[in-house]
């Protein structure tokens, strides 16, 4: 096998990528994706934890306490968020339908020490952003109150759990384990899920475009083709990879180990790439290899999800910082997975090769 | 009647050919896989997911608290006695001294903390649901009542506070007061029923609510929840339910995709084009099988998760779009990688209009611009009107049907065998469905069929931008709605122009602007008149589709950006297109601004 031979082939490919300007849907897509998940978190953010954004956690809310006199009154009231009224209960349920409320709760004629537990009614508009986050305040204020009432019957219990006191939380840290648990690793493993794709395409498009043998007349071997290809995709994974890396980085998110999570998509990515190799040069039709290597691929990324300290786990510690010498383990154990599959497409290309020049 | 067996021939025969080349190998193959793929589920659901195990680091001085975090993989636990923890309380993200958290000011030290919290209350709740008395231990229920809003939505669904402004005397209705029956403060639910609840819901420890775990899942008792339930629901299992309706139509639109791109390769469909059948019949018939089959995994999925059938009926317009949209990118990419990466592209579009809207299903109405919220609600049990579903379909039915006429249209040799790059072989495809007689008639249709699309990527930058805080929204929004306006209004102009360009004189140009004008606005009407009255209150729709009251005013404005492209299409040619988008981007914008502005201020 000739280094110059492979060198050929790869940049073969990538002219083709860069004539069609397929590389610039690539990257497109990774600025689409990259602004829709910084948009939906910001979305998500904004409605559970309202607070996050100054302009709502300025704004004192409209409510109205009906019913009896309750120790309620005096929580809502000292809440900053809201604006408490005595009404009436048709009043206010009447008010609350003009919005001149945001919400109506009502307390019933229930002892704190009763049986019973108190049954509180909440009044809210259907389907409203705004009573969404009201929703979210009040529920602050009902905690409050549902653990002074558990001290008033606190006899009537049998087991404590154990008591663990917990500082009162600065905001922030909300949406850290979405993006560094499941957006960064799927965000970095998605070049190696289009690089394996993409193999597919070039190998299978040699044999459907019948442009094979034109190729296997040159000096070009059938396997250095094939190897050329995949050399190809895999240069393609790290391009991306760091491309998302710094969109990230750039939207403000730190990555750790940057260096680190490369080597390690890097690596992986070469089993992706290998499989698919294989599958093309079975199927040698687009169609059916790209349906089964998309099966395939579903059933293993499933399977090493399963398994703990997977690569795409290391990928989310070597993000926050957590990853410890097991990652080197990792990188072996993956390591021997290529050249396994390395030596089984050599074999298969030399098989393929073989009979090609035969026939 | 010919044109029914030309379709159900050329149909038998997809059929056939695709059966002939999947059987042989490939069908043994994804049966295994298939099994491969039912054992997996089975392992992960056993094992659970592994995906974010070891994020935190916590040190803790008490074994029975270290067995109690270390039940959750995300900790690592690290048991140690206090002296050396006070010691090293930096190489921790907690830690845990006497019972009393202590955490690192990092962003992982607060994401520790939260999810350290949940842990803990999650612990608490299951000590609390053994109690004998249950209501010592839950002493407070809320019954959730909702009432529905007399005033329109607008207001407040589109992120305006329409309140009274801030008193010392308490509210008084406008309206009429009806009495509304004092509640009972029994409780509707025996203790024990209440307490199946409590144990069903927190034994919901499920990949998926670990993001939702600050949002409380949906309980079964309707409305009457502990404190600690209530929050919005967000509905992650009906959205992830969906999420199991869409891939398997991705999967069949690329066969489609496929099976037309095989008919280019090597000019193989030249045998097909050579039939004295038409274009039509052609494409009917090989897209007939996949919509069957389509149709009938949907059926399958539906009756299998024991979903009600009415889901169907919003799936099948998106289905219709994905079919026409595969048609169009087997027809336009030049090779395998060409197709994988413009598929690829299109799937995630697609998938973030559908997807990302539904999130909001039970919070705002903007969510019933895709039609996957519909099927949402069918799950939850909600009913939705014919007019919701007309809402949140019609562009799918539209955009479909336009995008399926000019696939017919350029269904022929010289398009199909053609090996240019892709954008002009985009212009050749709209070129295609132009008529040279009547150029002005058609670029008037040709601007009308293009606001379809046009609303969808409107409405897709609304979600988009529905999300950024209130100032940059609306700036945002302002300029991208008049970009793709303007985009809009050029196509047809440009398409004359690269066909012929000394066909732009003067008069004709004038007479091409109109046209132009006069389709956007006349199609523009049209659609909203029919569907989007909704949103079209709110005041972002006012943005998007601000010119609703006189017809002169908007007319003008419609002509003199086209103009404007036009002329610098005729002055500079075709480097002149940016140059006029971005001038006419601009005067639009000024024109919105000045009617908002005045509206508002």
């Amino acid at each position: 096998m000739k280094a110059r031979h492979l060198s050929i082939i790869a940049k073969k490919e990538f002219r083709g990528l860069f004539n069609e300007r397929t590389i610039l849907l690539a990257v497109l897509l990774q600025l689409f994706i990259a602004l829709f998940s910084s948009f939906l978190m910001v979305g998500l953010t904004s409605m559970y934890d309202p607070s996050s954004l100054s302009k709502y956690s300025r704004y004192k809310y409209n409510i109205a306490c009906t019913g009896n006199d309750s120790a309620m009154l005096g929580y809502l009231e000292s809440s900053p968020d809201f604006r408490v009224y005595a009404m009436d209960l048709s009043t206010g349920v009447a008010a609350l339908k003009e919005r001149k409320l945001s919400a109506v709760i009502y307390v019933p004629d229930t002892s704190p020490s009763a049986d019973e537990p108190i049954k509180i009614t909440l009044y809210t508009l259907t389907n409203d952003l705004q009573s969404a986050i009201v929703d979210v305040k009040l529920k602050d204020v009902f905690l409050k109150y549902e653990k002074d009432l558990r001290q008033i019957r606190v006899d009537r219990l049998s087991e404590q759990p154990i008591p663990i006191q917990v500082p009162k939380t600065t905001g922030g840290g909300d949406f850290y384990e979405f993006v560094y648990g499941l957006l960064i690793p799927l965000l970095v493993f998605m070049p190696a899920i289009i690089a394996s794709a993409l193999v597919i395409d070039l190998i299978t498009e040699e044999y459907q475009h019948e442009t094979l043998e034109t190729l296997i007349s040159t000096p070009i071997t059938f396997s250095e083709m094939v190897w050329g290809k995949v050399l190809a995709c895999e240069l393609l994974v790290p391009i991306q990879a760091g491309a998302w890396l710094l969109l990230l980085m750039v939207n403000g998110i730190a990555i750790e180990n940057a260096g680190l999570i490369l080597l390690q998509v890097v690596v992986s990515s070469l089993i992706l790439i290998l499989l698919g190799a294989l599958t093309a040069l079975h199927y040698r039709e687009r169609t059916a290899a790209q349906f089964i290597f998309s099966t395939a691929l579903v059933v293993v990324i499933l399977f090493v999800l399963a398994l703990p300290s997977n690569p795409l786990n290391l990928l989310t510690r070597l993000a926050v910082g957590t990853a410890g010498p097991e990652q080197w383990l990792v990188l072996a154990a993956t390591g021997g997975i290529i050249v396994i599959l390395g030596y089984l497409t050599q074999k298969y290309a030399e098989r393929v090769g073989k009979s090609h020049h035969a026939g | 009647m010919g044109r029914l067996t030309d379709i159900s021939t050329i149909a038998r025969w997809e059929v056939k050919k695709s059966f002939t080349m999947m059987s042989r190998e490939v069908l043994p193959v994804a049966v295994v896989l298939f099994i491969l793929l039912v054992a997996v589920t089975g392992f992960a659901a056993q094992t659970g997911m592994h995906l974010q195990d070891g994020m935190y680091e916590v040190g803790v001085d008490d074994p029975e608290i270290a067995q109690l975090i270390a039940s959750d993989a995300r900790f690592s636990v690290y048991q140690i006695d206090t002296a050396t923890l006070e010691k090293n309380r930096n190489a921790f993200d907690l830690i845990i001294i006497h019972g009393q958290v202590y955490g690192n000011p990092t962003e992982r030290a607060k994401a520790a903390q939260k999810t350290f919290e949940r842990d803990y209350a999650k612990y608490v709740n299951t000590v609390y649901n053994r109690e004998t008395d249950l209501f010592a231990a839950y002493p407070l229920w809320i019954d959730v009542q909702t009432v529905k809003s007399e005033l329109t939505f607008l207001s407040t669904q589109s992120g305006q506070y329409v309140q009274a402004a801030p008193s010392r005397k308490a509210p008084v209705p406008e309206g009429e007061i009806s009495n509304v029956p004092t509640p009972s403060p029994a409780l509707d639910f025996t203790k024990e029923e209440l307490r199946q609840e409590l144990f069903r819901t927190s034994a919901k420890n499920t990949q998926i609510s670990r993001y939702t775990e600050v949002l409380s899942s949906e309980s079964t008792m309707g409305r009457f929840k502990t404190p600690s339930q209530l929050s919005p629901p967000l509905p992650f299992d009906s959205i992830i339910l969906v999420f199991v309706f869409i891939f398997p139509l991705y999967f069949t639109s690329q066969f489609f995709m496929m099976s037309i791109m095989n008919e280019r390769i090597e000019r193989k469909g030249e045998v097909l084009l050579s039939t004295p059948v038409a274009s039509s019949s052609i494409i009917i018939g090989k897209m007939l099988p996949y919509f069957i089959g389509m149709v009938a995994i949907c059926t399958a999925l539906t009756l299998y998760v024991r979903a009600p059938l009415i889901i169907i009926l919003p799936l099948i317009p998106v289905i219709v779009f994905f079919l026409a949209n595969a048609l169009l990118i087997g027809m336009l990419s030049r090779s395998f990688k060409e197709l994988s990466f413009i598929s690829i592209f299109f799937s995630t579009v697609a998938t973030s209009y559908l997807f990302f809207p539904s999130i909001f299903a039970n919070v705002h109405v903007i969510s019933l611009i895709s039609p996957l919220t519909l099927i949402v609600l069918s799950i939850q049990g909600d009913p939705w009107t014919i007019t919701d579903y007309l809402y949140s379909t019609s562009l799918f039915w539209l955009t479909g049907a336009v995008l399926f006429y000019i696939g017919m249209k350029n269904f022929k040799e010289e398009r199909l065998f053609s090996e240019k790059p892709l954008l002009p072989r985009i212009r050749e495809f709209l070129s295609g469905i132009m008529s040279r007689r009547h150029p002005f008639l058609s670029v008037f249709l040709l601007t009308g069929f293009s606001i379809p699309f046009v609303f969808m990527v409107q409405l897709m930058s609304l979600t988009l931008f529905f999300n950024l805080p209130m100032p940059y929204s609306l700036v945002l929004l302002l300029i991208f709605a008049a970009l793709v306006e303007e985009c809009a209004k050029a196509v047809g102009i440009y398409t004359l122009f690269a066909q012929d360009p000394s066909f732009l004189t003067w008069k004709n140009l004038i007479a091409a602007c109109a046209a132009t004008a006069i389709g956007f606005l006349v199609a523009e009407k049209l659609l909203l008149f029919i569907t989007l009255a909704q949103i079209t209150e709110s005041i972002f729709g006012s943005i998007l589709f601000l010119s609703l009251g006189v017809l002169w005013m908007p007319l003008l404005l419609h002509f003199v950006g086209v103009l404007i492209v036009a002329c610098s299409l005729k002055f500079w040619g075709q480097k002149g297109l940016v140059i006029g988008l971005v001038l006419a981007t601009a005067v639009h914008c000024l024109y919105n601004l000045y009617f908002i502005l005045g509206w508002i201020g």
